[in-house]
């Protein structure tokens, strides 16, 4: 009895590993069947012609790109003070508990949210309209938790006696973190903010609104009106309204770039947090 | 087991030189629970000023308080006072990084930056001072040949520092202290890491440095103690406080009556 017992959980939980596998594979394989005929060279440096049915995607990767660099811009100060705040300043545990709850709300906010206060701010508050900017900074807000918390961790996993060895020179708190803190906890901020941006990548909802356009964006040439395009929305909307078949194979074609970009950053990011763990075991 | 204690003894003979830095009723708290309690001592400069007591007795704690490495630490008061050439490093107006660059500190386990061996010496002295290229090739030299490394390491001074052993690494991290130039040095068992060569290494630079310098070593070690100290003060946890036994130039601290006990306890333990 006790064996079968013991069978049927193996057979259980290596179901259930099994059945997110399939799906991850299925996805995997369904976009790379359909969208690898469109991709080419051609389809990576043309822009899009006649509603997408014709050229390419390179002005929708090149703005996806800017929003994602805008992101990290945006966030990785921030996250390095929250980091720093939770890690260094805050020595009350009940107090650093709650801050990290704050962010865990902030991380659970749903993204259309984010994208609609960020339109009232952005778009007719301060009248910027449709702009790259609202949607980098909305971003960055939105991996804000993630990268924060990866910072937090890795200099929570610092060894007590380093900062103490540091302080014994004579170094005053700012020189320890300038020189100590955050030289070696630079991989969980990357780390983090890799996870992060591999999240923010696809999202639609936060820049539909405030930062991206279907078609007749190039180059942001300022910051109010001035849109660019992107990967998730131009799949969300050639999705929705063509009916074009060979709209439809660019779609998949898009999709799997879009799906390559963020597997991409979380490969990136994976080696980094693996390197985190064995240090923390190490130190 | 201890029981009863005899109360503190006075110092038995007047130190050698003059005191420069005197301790008087340094209690430290933990919360509500007290770590140190009343500690009187007075050290005279240029010797190896020991501590020794049975681990829980405080010594570490009295280290740190020498430092104000405690008030990095949250939790900890401390009251009494600390003076050192006349005045209080408790005080106000003290600063407490400045105070520890003329205060340095070498820790049981040695503790090495991510660095090349040559950041890692000029680690702490380019924080308060803007050194030349010149000048600090120099002084990496002077200070890794003061800690007897030089021959051993000049040729990869800009390899990791981390490929060291960890005896190289603890006379690293003294030339690293060294170069900050302090006056006097914290030592919390600095050699109990280290194999039996290493550990000679370091007395060696020990006797040696007592020359310029004043060191305060915390050790376990009884016969290190007797090795390498002038004068020695014992620390002994009494309900859990560690309060001072007795504190008297090494040859008379070694025939106490005081410190009988935890000289047994010491040596069972180590």
């Amino acid at each position: 009895m006790r064996r079968w017992l013991d069978r049927a959980f193996l057979v259980g939980t290596g179901g259930c590993a099994v059945l997110a596998l399939t799906v991850l594979l299925g996805i995997l394989a369904a976009v790379v069947w359909r969208g690898a005929g469109a991709v080419s060279w051609e389809f990576l440096t043309d822009g899009m012609r006649q509603v997408g049915a014709s050229g390419g995607i390179f002005y929708n990767v090149i703005g996806t790109g800017i929003l994602l660099a805008t992101a990290l811009l945006v966030s990785a100060p921030l996250a390095v003070g929250l980091a720093l705040t939770l890690g260094v300043y805050v020595r009350n545990s009940r107090r650093r508990n709650r801050l990290v709850m704050m962010l865990y709300l902030l991380n659970g906010v749903p993204s259309i949210l984010i994208g609609l206060f960020g339109f009232v701010i952005f778009g007719v508050l301060l009248g910027w309209g449709k702009s790259w900017l609202a949607g980098g900074i909305l971003l960055g807000f939105m991996i804000l938790p993630t990268v924060a918390v990866a910072l937090f961790e890795r200099i929570q996993a610092l060894p007590a006696n380093t900062t103490e060895a540091a302080a014994g020179l004579g170094l005053s708190e700012s020189q320890i973190i300038w020189s100590v803190i955050l030289p070696q906890s630079l991989s969980g901020w990357l780390s983090g903010s890799l996870l992060g941006l591999a999240r923010a990548a696809g999202e639609t909802a936060p820049i539909m609104f405030t930062a991206t356009i279907f078609a007749g964006a190039t180059w942001p040439q300022g910051i109010r009106e001035s849109p660019v395009l992107s990967l998730p929305y131009h799949i969300f909307v050639l999705a929705q309204d063509s009916f074009d078949p060979a709209a439809s194979v660019r779609v998949w074609g898009a999709a799997l770039i879009l799906l390559f970009l963020v597997f991409s950053l979380s490969l990136l990011a994976l080696p980094l947090r693996l390197r985190l763990h064995e240090e923390s075991r190490h130190d | 087991m201890i029981k009863k204690l005899p109360h503190p003894v006075p110092p038995t003979a007047a130190p050698a030189a003059p005191e420069f830095l005197e301790i008087r009723n340094l209690s430290v708290q933990a919360g509500s629970r007290a770590i140190l309690q009343d500690i009187s001592l007075s050290v005279a400069a240029h010797q190896v000023f020991g501590v020794v007591g049975p681990s829980g007795a405080g010594k570490s704690t009295l280290l740190r308080a020498l430092n104000r490495l405690l008030d990095l630490q949250t939790g900890f008061r401390v009251s009494g006072s600390v003076i050192l050439h006349g005045e209080d490093i408790y005080r106000k107006d003290v600063d407490a990084d400045q105070l520890r660059t003329r205060i340095g500190m070498l820790f049981q386990q040695p503790v090495i930056f991510p660095l090349s061996i040559h950041a890692n010496v000029l680690f702490g002295i380019r924080h308060h001072r803007r050194l030349r290229r010149s000048d600090a090739a120099e002084l990496v030299e002077k200070m890794l040949r003061r800690v007897t490394l030089w021959e051993e390491l000049k040729d990869r001074l800009h390899s990791s520092a981390r490929q060291l052993s960890l005896g190289q690494q603890q006379r690293l991290c003294l030339a690293r202290t060294l170069a900050v130039d302090p006056e006097i040095l914290l030592m919390d068992e600095p050699t109990s890491a280290l194999d039996a060569r290493s550990t000679e290494a370091i007395e060696a630079l020990m006797l040696d440095l007592k020359r310029t310098r004043t060191i305060i070593l915390v050790t376990h070690d009884l016969a290190q103690a007797r090795r390498v100290t002038d004068w020695l003060a014992c620390l002994c946890p009494e309900n859990g406080e560690g309060r001072l036994l007795e504190s008297a130039c090494c040859d008379a601290f070694f025939s106490s009556s005081a410190c009988q006990k935890v000289f047994d306890r010491l040596d069972g333990g180590s």
